[in-house]
């Protein structure tokens, strides 16, 4: 199942996603920093930062381990505060997590309580269009979970899947509340290489035809170039962004092109070769 | 494969039990203990036939049952409560924790006298006793399971736009019900003791007035007959309803593997 070849030409769209991107600023960081405040000491997370993020881009952050990539994603999703700075959401101030910046988790985060389908359900119940229409969200849970190719699994139970079937649940339960931008933190790092290509392709197939906006960290420079429209290379800790690097390739690409295995290496070269500080 | 080494299981156990009448029926027959001190199976097993012959085995057996299964449903609404209270609020946790771990230092015995006092012999005072003796266990188990939630649930609850009131019913009870589960079970355990120990003295009808008739009578077999009835419905109930219910969860939410 997990491999079925899942034809590409159109199942019908869940949301209402075919509007042209409009490439209006989404998100504006202004300053942001983080400083972690401990009984011991102080640890700078992140250095301030700006950044900007349009409608209906792919941003991947790259960088070392420990340089604030977690941080940034979760000040976006509202979970921590910055220390300095702004954050804007289409242009007001973020203040708690919500399912307008909905973030996946590294771990598939599923709720062993519900089966499939209510997972899938779940972020639907509290959004004003879908409160207490039961049967609104489970058909709308459903066309997502077709588009993930697991629809004969909506009853199933969380334990019954496979990781790589969890993870596929777990982003069709990100999706299905229609989020403005998804913050995806390293979510297929558990899973063999082979499920992670297939994750990645439906990632991608998924912002092309719904134009949605992803943020995505991942520690793969082939990943990045194969995923992303900007790459954000963090320097070493205290991290912030010291180089941005486009990516000009057509979707859908493959992670096995020679063209992305070029930006792969341009990207890693950043990595390694850091401007020189003042 | 494995039903076969579960079969073996059950005999072994089952030998096991066959060995322990058969002492039981041996140490009888050798006759160092007089006899209406110190019956025999059959004899106990005949006392158990003719009680429920007259009328009063099952009766007795419904009233506890229905006594407990009340108490229970109460005790565990409130034990519930202030578990979640004390799981959300950490002053509260931090109240209620040593007063309970000190109520549950108390044998469930020790809430009988008080009850007489409040309550007299009526019915009531059973049930308080049921109450007092399971609630400390509950809400503890409750709270500590809360506060053992992976914090991964919570997040993904919040992210996907879950607004602080609909956190407990959506996600904290869920998450916390093996940890719950297992508190019930403890609960319904101390429920038991503590019932049936207010059962001797306040009760006309159920296991423990059955046991206290059976003293007053001098009537020893009684008394052992209604301690094994006594055991083998804690025991179904602990095992089977309890037990069966939890190791389910445990399965489904990833903590046990089928058939570990
Ligand atoms: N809650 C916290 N309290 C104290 N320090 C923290 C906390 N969270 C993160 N840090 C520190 O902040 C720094 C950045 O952490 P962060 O998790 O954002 O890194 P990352 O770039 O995501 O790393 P990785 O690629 O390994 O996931 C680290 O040095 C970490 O030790
Ligand atoms: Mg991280």
């Amino acid at each position: 199942m997990e491999f079925g070849n899942r034809t590409k030409t159109q199942a019908p769209l869940p949301q209402n996603a075919s509007a042209e991107p409009s490439r209006a600023k989404l998100l504006q960081l202004t300053n942001v920093s983080k400083t972690f405040q401990s009984a011991t000491q102080a640890v700078e997370a992140l250095a301030p930062s700006n950044l900007e993020i349009e409608e209906g881009e792919f941003v991947v952050f790259f960088g070392p381990s420990g340089c604030g990539k977690s941080t940034l994603l979760d000040i976006i999703a509202g979970f921590e505060t910055p220390t300095t700075g702004e954050v804007l959401f289409e242009g007001s101030p973020v203040t708690m997590p919500g399912s307008d910046r909905l973030m996946m988790f590294q771990e598939h985060t599923l709720f062993p309580w519900l089966n499939v389908v209510r997972n899938v359900m779940y972020g639907l119940k509290h959004k004003r269009e879908f409160r207490f229409r039961l049967r609104k969200q489970r058909e709308t849970a459903r066309s997502w979970l077709k588009m993930i190719g697991l629809e004969e699994f909506e009853k199933s139970l969380v334990h019954e899947l496979s990781g790589g079937m969890k993870q596929r649940v777990a982003l069709a339960r990100a999706l299905a509340p229609d989020p403005k931008v998804l913050l995806v933190d390293e979510p297929f790092p558990a899973l063999d290489a082979l499920v992670r290509t297939k994750l990645y392709a439906d990632l991608q197939d998924i912002l092309v035809r719904t134009g949605k906006t992803i943020i995505s960290v991942t520690h793969d420079p082939r990943e990045a170039a194969c995923l992303a429209d900007r790459v954000l290379v963090f320097t070493p800790r205290p991290g912030r962004v010291q180089k941005e690097i486009r990516v000009d390739l057509p979707r859908p690409r493959d992670i096995n092109d020679q063209e992305v295995g070029e930006y792969a290496g341009r990207i890693m070269e950043e990595l390694e070769n850091p401007p020189d500080e003042k | 494969m494995k039903s076969e080494q579960a079969n073996k299981a059950t005999m072994v156990v089952a030998l096991f039990y066959v060995l322990i009448f058969a002492l039981w029926q041996t140490l009888f027959s050798v006759g160092l203990i007089p006899e209406y001190l110190f019956p025999s199976p059959v004899q106990v097993t005949k006392r158990l036939w003719e009680l429920g012959a007259d009328g009063y085995l099952l009766p007795s057996v419904e009233a506890t049952l229905v006594r407990m299964g009340k108490g229970f449903i109460l005790a565990a609404a409130i034990g519930l409560s202030i578990g979640l209270v004390m799981g959300v609020s950490p002053i509260t946790n931090l109240c209620f924790k040593s007063l309970f771990l000190g109520l549950q230092t108390l044998p469930t015995a020790a809430w009988v006298p008080i009850s007489l006092l409040i309550y007299g012999l009526s019915e009531r005072g059973i049930y308080f006793v049921i109450i007092m003796s399971s609630v400390p266990a509950m809400a503890l188990a409750t709270s500590s399971g809360i506060l053992q939630i992976p914090p991964f649930y919570l997040r993904a609850a919040k992210t996907l736009g879950t607004p602080w009131y609909a956190m407990p019913a959506r996600v904290i009870l869920p998450a916390a019900l093996p940890a719950i589960v297992t508190g019930l079970k403890l609960g319904w355990t101390l429920g038991w003791h503590g019932g049936v120990s207010a059962e001797l003295i306040k009760s006309t009808i159920g296991l423990g007035f059955l046991l206290y008739m059976g003293r007053e009578l001098n009537d020893a077999a009684q008394v052992m007959g209604i301690m094994v009835v006594t055991i083998l419905f804690g025991l179904l109930l602990d095992r089977f309803f309890f037990g069966i219910i939890e190791q389910r969860i445990r399965i489904r939410w990833g903590l046990e593997k089928r058939g570990g």
